[in-house]
């Protein structure tokens, strides 16, 4: 008995399709495999009433997540970027390219028990409670009762949810309607969860506590690919950050690999008129606004920054936030879209 | 993958009892109580028909009425909420939601139309009259008539908003009782249109074949045999719908 696609015997008496899964199971396990790997994938919507194929909303999509690792895609609306999730859930066809999961190629029923999914606002069945969704979807991914049990109890603690476990989602906030749905995600232990637009919904807490689930499971070793539009979330979880314009890759930025602070700002309470001038001189700074009884002072160098906290501190002006300039991931995306204008600008059409 | 379409089966029959659809039944019973206390009086010597036929009826009208309800909106409903973008992305196969739908809304069926039919035996019984065994194989054909237009309506449901499914599975039901008249038509007429009628008949599913209401008012029995095939007929329509419901949402961009 021969497996599909494999030139090796199965042992006598296993069947072939049990042999398959035993080597999916091996190759889910590879760690030379990445978590998810897209070459060339490209994907363009059939439009009208004839099915004539539109503007590429994906466009030859070369993007590798590790194990471990945060990927965050970025981009405008129609940038691509849930077009891109979808083609790798297997809930739209690709014109082109290839997707592998852990491995596995991502059209195969078992390459999606390797994944957990949350979808942009999600919805579920309203007149079921938190638990009986959950186990209702950890009975899809072929959890015994046991087990669904424990991962329902893990999961619905893990995104804060324990005490609303018995209420039925349609008495759900939207933000709690997200918490579940991160739960449904978590549910199956993936090597490789995918979030489009985690954070939106959620007040300030829920966010922070999703950055701390995402940094959780990133140490367990499961990689994430997220689509985000809020910079600062995205800057404080992901590890590279792919950059969708006009369903092509613009580029990739390595956060771990960022460059020094090109200044630095902070936002103090106005001095006393007699020691503005000389003060602000002596220690190199530029005020940038002055509104409110507040001003928001710039300086080049850390060392002068440095100095200038301290006198601050001896004169008892109050500091209230410092900031490195130049450094943010806003920053870099704003001085590369300039950068892109001007280019335009130059070139002839 | 029994485990999968069992889970889904499950959870659609959950919804279904959660949706209150069973408060039908209690319509049914009340139909039936109107059936015995108003119109049995009004034909004399014949309480028995009037609540066979009333009864078998009504049950068969709303087990269509959950069936458009409910089987045509399913899977259209599901794309339009997304809840299917989550169920799709765990592994488990379209064609397994699609039999896992079908399994819960035919558990639903099932247990309406044995509620129904219990209510309707009782009201046979307290009728003048014997309760015969055709009653309970007429209960059973229309269950058969309900799981078929269930497959359809799912069918529906997976190419069409759910207005439109149900407007189409409405008319299947009446396309399906009148298909005979095609038969009769092309055996009177001859040429292309003899032709056209015939192959119509062929591709129209046939729902008169459940349909013993008139054997049952008049105290005919129901052959076993009937049943029987009947039985396979509605395996092979259910089967063949859900099919091309396959086909149709496999290519389904979501």
């Amino acid at each position: 008995m021969v497996p599909r696609g494999c030139g090796k015997t199965a042992p006598a008496g296993f069947p072939a399709d049990c042999v398959t899964m035993v080597q999916n199971e091996l190759t889910r396990n590879e760690p030379t495999a990445p978590a998810l790997l897209i070459r060339g994938l490209s994907k363009s919507y059939r439009q009208g009433f004839w099915g004539k194929r539109g503007k590429p909303a994906v466009c030859d999509l070369e993007l590798t997540v590790g194990r471990g690792e945060v990927v965050a895609l970025l981009g405008h609306n129609g940038a691509g970027k849930t077009t891109t999730l979808k083609a790798v859930l297997g809930l739209v066809r690709p014109d082109g390219g290839r997707i592998e999961i852990c491995g596995l190629d991502a059209s195969r029923p078992a390459a999606r028990a390797c994944v957990g999914y949350l979808p942009e606002s999600p919805q579920f069945h309203q007149n079921l409670t938190a638990t009986e969704l959950l186990d209702f979807y950890g009975k899809l991914l072929g959890l015994d009762r046991t087990r669904r049990r424990e991962r329902i109890a893990d999961c619905l603690q893990m995104v804060g949810m324990d005490d609303a476990r018995n209420r039925r989602l349609s008495e759900c906030s939207k933000g709690m309607r997200q918490r579940v749905g991160l739960a449904q995600a978590l549910l199956g232990e993936p090597d490789l969860l995918i979030l489009d637009e985690p954070q939106s919904g959620l007040d300030p807490l829920g966010r922070r506590e999703v950055k701390e689930i995402l940094l959780a499971q990133r140490a367990r070793g499961v990689a994430v690919l997220f689509s985000s539009h809020i910079v600062p979330d995205v800057e404080a979880v992901a590890d590279r950050v792919a950059v969708l314009e006009r369903g092509r890759l613009a580029e990739i930025k390595d956060l771990q690999r960022r460059g020094p602070a090109r200044g630095f700002k902070a936002l103090i309470a106005a001095p006393p008129a007699r020691l503005a001038t000389t003060w602000l001189a002596a220690h190199d700074l530029r005020v940038a606004i002055r509104a409110d009884g507040r001003w928001l002072v710039e300086t080049a160098a850390a060392g002068a920054l440095g100095r200038f906290l301290s006198a601050c501190d001896s004169h008892r002006i109050a500091v209230y936030d410092v900031q490195a300039a130049g450094t943010g991931l806003e920053d870099e995306l704003t001085a590369d879209r300039e950068a892109v204008a001007r280019e335009t600008a130059v070139a002839p059409c | 993958m029994l485990n999968r379409v069992l889970a889904v089966a499950h959870g659609t029959f959950r919804e279904t009892v959660r949706d209150r659809l069973f408060y039908l039944v209690g319509l049914f019973g009340l139909i039936l109580v109107a059936a015995t206390s108003v119109l049995a009086p009004l034909t004399v010597g014949a309480q028995a028909k009037i609540v066979a036929d009333v009864g078998l009826a009504a049950m068969a009208l709303l087990g269509l009425l959950v069936v458009l309800l409910v089987g045509a909106s399913m899977v259209r409903r599901e794309m339009e909420h997304r809840t299917l973008n989550t169920i799709l992305t765990k592994p488990v196969g379209r064609g397994e939601y699609l039999l896992g739908k079908f399994c819960g809304l035919a558990l639903t069926l099932a247990c309406m139309v044995a509620l129904m039919g219990a209510l309707y035996v009782v009201a046979v019984a307290l009728s003048p009259g014997d309760l015969a065994w055709s009653h309970l194989g007429a209960v059973y054909l229309t269950f058969l008539e309900l799981l078929v237009l269930n497959a359809i309506a799912i069918l529906f449901s997976t190419v069409a908003g759910p207005a439109l499914a149900a407007v189409l599975a409405a008319a299947m039901f009446a396309i399906g009782h009148l298909s005979r008249s095609l038969h009769e038509f092309a055996a009177m007429t001859g040429g292309p249109a003899q032709h056209l009628a015939r192959l119509a008949y062929r591709v129209l599913p046939d729902l008169e074949v459940f349909n013993v209401r008139a054997e049952v008012v008049h105290g005919d029995p129901v052959a076993a045999g009937h049943l029987a095939l009947a039985t396979i007929y509605a395996v092979g329509w259910a089967a063949a719908a859900l099919l091309l419901a396959r086909i149709f949402f496999g290519r389904k961009e979501l």
